[in-house]
């Protein structure tokens, strides 16, 4: 079901997590905890997939001697989300 | 939230929800907006102060001495509460937008350009206000249409009619003017911005 559907995207937390880079230029990895309700490990890990399939860059700083994780998409990242948009259309509103 | 067998409607619900989220900080423009009406308008009219009295004194070798100590010293504080407050700003922040990189573009070109009027006008013996005043409209106007905050708009508007004003005025009262359009411009846009809801 739904095979054109990139398979990186297809997941609730991962489409919340690149929507959200995509209209920022950056993003603390605090804020995605709060906007998902989502627990910081399961977000850590599908933070890495992301990351492994050159989506999104980490960029870990410290905050008040705290470490601080930044996110951004790529220009990759860009794309697969651009691309993924286009192809649910398709199943939206099939020609 | 884990879910790997999305519907496209449910796709769309999360993109959408996402984008809904986000939400432009009025208030952190609002704080560097206010800073520096408040340090200029301040400036402008120390300047109109010096101005009036040492010429009525007739000490006029004190003016031009005076007047740079004004401005080097209250735009010299300025960059200082700057520095401290987008340190402050920026450990907190959680989301830097694309907009506030776009503004942050747009002032640092017009602080550039305000530093070639000042070298083309005091090259050609000019006065330099209507263009200065000019460059600040651009930059206040820009700045009110990305952010859409119509008051902010009006008031870069009132910096360009306040450039072509004081193209009737001279003297110390140029000043005078300055300091008009800095809070018609710049302070009272900046209040409405600080209590505008996000």
């Amino acid at each position: 079901m739904y095979k054109d559907l990139d398979p990186l995207l297809h997941s609730q937390l991962r489409l919340a997590i690149v929507s959200m880079l995509v209209i920022s230029e950056k993003v603390e990895f605090a804020h995605i905890k709060e906007q998902t309700n989502a627990a910081a490990g399961n977000i850590s890990i599908q933070v890495k997939n992301l990351q492994e399939a050159g989506y999104i860059k980490v960029e870990k700083t410290f905050k008040n001697n705290y470490p601080k994780t930044m996110l951004s998409i790529t220009d990759k990242g860009v794309k697969a989300f651009e691309d993924y948009v286009n192809d649910l259309k398709k199943y939206i509103s099939p020609k | 939230m884990d879910k790997n067998y999305l519907t496209p409607e449910e796709s769309f619900t999360i993109i959408t929800k996402a984008i809904s989220n986000f939400k432009t900080n009025y208030k952190e423009s609002a704080q560097i907006f206010l800073l520096w009406g408040w340090i200029l308008t301040i400036a402008c009219f120390a300047q109109f102060i010096i101005l009036k009295i040492l010429r009525s004194k007739e000490a006029y070798a004190q003016i031009g001495l005076y007047s740079i100590a004004n401005w080097v010293v209250l735009i010299l504080i300025g960059f200082i509460i700057q520095f401290f407050i987008l340190r402050k700003i920026d450990k907190e922040k959680k989301v830097r937008s694309y907009l506030e990189g776009y503004l942050k573009s747009l002032w640092i070109v017009s602080i550039g350009s305000y530093l070639v009027a000042a070298i083309i006008c005091i090259k050609l013996a000019i006065e330099p206000l209507p263009i200065i005043l000019l460059i600040a409209g651009i930059g206040t106007t820009t700045t009110g249409l990305l952010l859409r905050f119509r008051p902010l708009a009006i008031g870069g508007i009132a910096f360009f009619i306040f450039s072509i004003a004081t193209t009737f005025v001279s003297g110390e009262y140029l000043n005078l003017f300055a300091g008009a359009a800095i809070i018609f411009g710049q302070l009272i846009p900046g209040y409405l911005l600080k209590s505008a809801k996000e």
